[in-house]
């Protein structure tokens, strides 16, 4: 079988499998979603009525399937507790988690591979200890804890930032930096001590390498030492530190959307949970799954057109 | 020209200062120094006083302008016939009228009616004349036809939250273009009350055509404001509706109903300018509002309670036949009597809810035209401890009892349990997130729970559900003969004064039960900025938006 029908073909069974679990698990969770809908009066008629028009009475494996027939042709079901269309709230809140991740991500890498290389080149001096103590208060500072300090200084005491809220760029991108600001230094900020960090011990290590003595006895200047050869191989690892915490990225989402009230992946979801609104969460974690199973298999079709020898590694 | 037509931004901005650098610095010391601190701020005691019912503020406002609104929860579907949240009434407020309203003094008013009901046939005809010249937000024309097209639609719709509710009505009837005519199985008084809910919500023909079983995405009613978007979780937006009868008296542009669960996120919000009002503010966000210059309170008592539920015969689930519980709780009414004279109702409002509620022993509001003014027995440990051995039961009779996971409920929980522990009960708590506790109530999965009713002005809307034998929501599994004579004689008595007598005698036939124990009459506190004038907040809690709009002349 050939390299890339292998991978489409494990990349489906993937998706099959995360859907099954998602199905089971969502209906695992204690609470009955009918109860739930039918809220402050909950008569047994309108709870009867409700798992009968959403199907509820069905067994799991014909739910299981009428829901995979319709997801296949991109319907995601509507909502339980809103009546509207999942795809539409899921489309809704991701440009908000995205951007939010990729500032967050943005800043960490600026302010952390930064500082990072003013500790390790300043070590042992005033700089370094500075820069040592704001990231250890970066790793130890709860985020809803910042979070509030930050809104209490920023929005309340100086109206600078939004204390909570969403405004697209597209519709005012001042607004919209307005109410990013303060989520971003809250995500990001985690997340830019643990790239200091690395950047720090990577770039020591590099600095006492040979091939740094050998620039430097070539009469490179410092900046050229440290920024074209030093940085440059450290940044691999750094790379890879922060291929590691994106999952940390996007479960800290979840919080900071939480704590500013954004309308991302996270409040979506954490809402859908707790109003047992099954068609919602299926629909967040299925959207996402596959998002990441076909970025992890376009990247690695992507692999095999650049390295013939990993699509022909199975025929040796 | 009345409006102003700018975009959203022309929220008036918050003020801002441009205090010099150094005075801001020291600024910002000072708050980080008290947000370190901010752990104990709920502790506090409350440096000001509410004061009296409030329910609007009269000075003139200007035309045009955006209102942000920040709602406790997010709301489920924005159609009447499915609408089950207290919240989502608020956002009906201002998008779609009924044919009954309430007023200030919590009497119901015609709305889209033109007048009061009148009925004939010993109460099975009720015969409603609507207000001409009324149109729908689309422009569709609402006249007996729309209203018979909605009521038939609240009862026949599949999983219509209305469908139980307008159960007396066995056919809905236009009489020429402007009269309704309702036929019922038997008198049910009720009725008007229904009517001044979502039962009474009447929906464009047009857009239930259109959109069927989608409306929720497209609601079209009559109202000041009509829907322009919705964004799940975050916000409802309504613009001027230009179609609305009274469009003339309508000053704001726009509305924005934002979902901020946190209490302290409400009020930070309140505080940067970024929402202008906070719905249903817990006494200590109202504590801290107090002392706020740029905020104004509005507070109305409640219709609702908090109590607690005993679970004496639930054991098929709520609306099943009662069955038999073994623990000495449900078995003797001596014992709960005691639970019941363990309790102190006015600490409990000091502790748990800062001063700012009202103690209460009964399911009808005081201020209301029903209610019965009786005095809540005061706490009696000795008396308490007499019933126990009276009863013979081994002491600490053990209780669990089942609270929602809310930092309120765990205080209420904990009050509770340090209470009772005196008279000799032993109180377990179990906190249970909101979809799963409704869930064991509603299956009598529970000894004791906590219960929060937001309330109903017509006083079986308070009690028939919750206590009569079978009843959807009488999770305790009462089934008392007399309570369910009284019930049914209550529905079918027209006049105050004879209504007045019967509800007296049903609720102290009910505590008589010692099944549901009232504690606490909330009120509902609505923080607003001076900015805001016109809001009307009654006894409902529904917050009224047609003639709120931005003081002239300054705060």
């Amino acid at each position: 079988m050939s390299y890339p029908i292998r991978r489409v073909g494990e990349s489906l069974i993937t998706l099959f499998l995360v859907s099954v679990v998602v199905f089971a698990g969502v209906r695992a969770l204690p609470g009955d979603t009918a109860t739930a809908l039918a809220g402050e009066e909950p008569t047994p008629e309108a709870i009867a009525q409700i798992r009968a028009s959403y199907g509820l009475d069905d067994n799991l494996v014909v739910q299981y399937v009428r829901y995979v027939r319709h997801a296949a042709t991109g319907d995601l079901g509507v909502s339980s507790r809103t009546g509207l269309p999942v795809l539409d709230s899921v489309l809704e809140a991701l440009p908000v988690t995205l951007e939010l991740s990729a500032l967050a991500l943005l800043l960490a890498v600026v302010v952390g591979v930064g500082a990072g290389v003013v500790a390790a080149v300043r070590r042992g001096k005033p700089e370094e200890w500075l820069v040592n103590a704001v990231a250890l208060l970066g790793l130890s500072v709860p985020a809803f804890w910042l979070g509030i300090v930050l809104v209490l200084a920023f929005a309340i005491a100086l109206p600078v930032f939004a204390a909570s809220g969403f405004v697209p760029f597209g519709v005012d991108p001042m607004e919209n930096l307005r109410h990013m600001v303060l989520p971003v230094i809250v995500l990001g900020s985690g997340l830019a001590a643990v790239v200091m960090r690395q950047t720090r011990a990577a770039m020591l290590g590099s600095l006492s390498a040979d091939y740094v003595r050998t620039a430097r006895a070539k009469g490179l200047s410092s900046r050229q030492v440290i920024m074209g050869h030093a940085l440059r191989n450290s940044l691999v690892t750094v790379v890879t530190v922060l291929g590691l915490q994106l999952g940390h990225l996007i479960s800290g989402a979840v919080v900071t959307e939480q704590i500013f009230v954004l309308p991302g992946f996270g409040k979506l979801t954490i809402d859908a949970v707790f109003s047992r609104d099954y068609a919602m969460v299926q629909g967040v974690v299925l959207f996402t799954s596959a998002a990441y199973i076909l970025v992890n298999l376009l990247v690695d079709l992507a692999y095999s057109v650049i390295d013939p020898r990993i699509r022909l590694g199975g025929a040796q | 020209m009345r409006q102003r037509t700018s975009g959203p931004s022309d929220r008036p901005p918050p003020t801002r200062h441009r205090p010099r650098v150094a005075a801001l610095a020291a600024r910002v010391l000072c708050v980080l120094v008290v947000a370190a601190t901010a752990g104990c701020a709920s502790l506090a005691s409350p440096t000001a006083e509410v004061g009296a019912d409030r329910m609007t503020d009269p000075r003139p406002v200007r035309d045009g302008g955006t209102l942000a609104i920040a709602l406790k929860s997010d709301p489920d579907k924005l159609d009447p016939s499915l609408a089950s949240t207290a919240v989502g009434r608020t956002v009906f407020a201002a998008m779609c009228e009924k044919l009954y309203d309430v007023d200030a003094r919590d009497r119901f008013v015609p709305q889209l009616a033109a007048a009061p009901p009148t009925t004939s046939d010993g109460g099975r005809t009720v015969t409603i004349r609507l207000r001409h010249g009324v149109r729908f937000a689309d422009g569709t024309r609402m006249d007996a036809k729309a209203v018979k097209t909605s009521l038939d639609r609240h009862r026949t719709l599949p999983g219509s939250v209305r469908a139980s509710e307008l159960k007396p009505v066995t056919s809905v009837q236009a009489v020429g273009d402007d009269t309704v005519r309702l036929r019922l199985k038997k008198p049910y008084v009720p009725l008007l009350a229904l009517l001044a809910d979502r039962a009474g919500m009447v929906m464009s023909p047009t857009a239930l055509k259109r959109y069927g079983n989608g409306f929720a995405s497209h609601p079209t009613c009559v109202g000041p404001f009509r829907y322009a978007e919705r964004v799940v979780g975050d916000r409802i937006v309504l613009d001027k509706d230009p179609n609305y009868y009274d469009a003339d008296s309508v000053h704001l542009r726009r509305v924005i109903y934002r979902t901020i669960t946190d209490g302290n996120v409400r009020l930070a919000n309140l505080q940067s300018g970024d929402i202008q009002v906070g719905d249903q503010m817990d006494p200590v966000q109202v504590g801290r509002a107090l002392t706020e210059p740029g905020l104004q309170l509005f507070n109305s008592p409640s219709l609702g309670y908090y109590g607690l539920t005993l679970n004496i015969g639930n054991t098929e689930g709520a609306g099943a036949p009662p069955g038999r519980i073994d623990t000495p709780i449900a078995r003797d009414v001596r014992v709960r009597e005691a639970f019941d004279l363990s309790l102190d109702r006015a600490l409990i409002n000091t502790i748990v809810f800062q001063d700012r509620y009202r103690p209460t022993c009964g399911p009808l509001p005081s201020g209301t035209p029903y209610a019965t003014g009786a005095r809540c027995p005061a706490r009696d440990l000795a008396k308490a401890k007499r019933l126990l051995k009276a009863a013979k039961v081994t002491t600490p009779v053990r209780v669990r009892l089942q609270i929602s996971t809310t930092p309120e409920d765990n205080r209420l929980g904990q009050v509770i349990q340090a209470m009772a522990k005196e008279a000799g009960f032993a109180v377990s708590l179990a906190p249970t997130e909101f979809a799963t506790g409704l869930e064991h109530s509603r299956a009598g999965d529970f000894q004791a729970a906590t219960t929060n009713w937001s309330g109903r002005l017509d006083p079986a809307g308070n009690i028939d559900v919750f206590a009569g034998t079978g009843g959807a929501q009488n999770y305790g599994g009462l089934s008392d003969p007399a309570i369910d004579r009284l019930i049914a004689e209550g529905g079918a008595t027209a006049g105050k004064a004879a209504r007045q007598k019967i509800y007296a005698r049903l609720v102290e036939r009910i505590r008589a039960q010692h099944t549901v124990l009232y504690l606490i009459q909330p009120t509902n506190y609505v923080s607003v900025t001076k900015k805001v004038a016109g809001l009307k907040v009654f006894g409902d809690g529904l917050i009224r938006v047609k003639d709120a709009g931005y003081a002239t002349g300054g705060n």
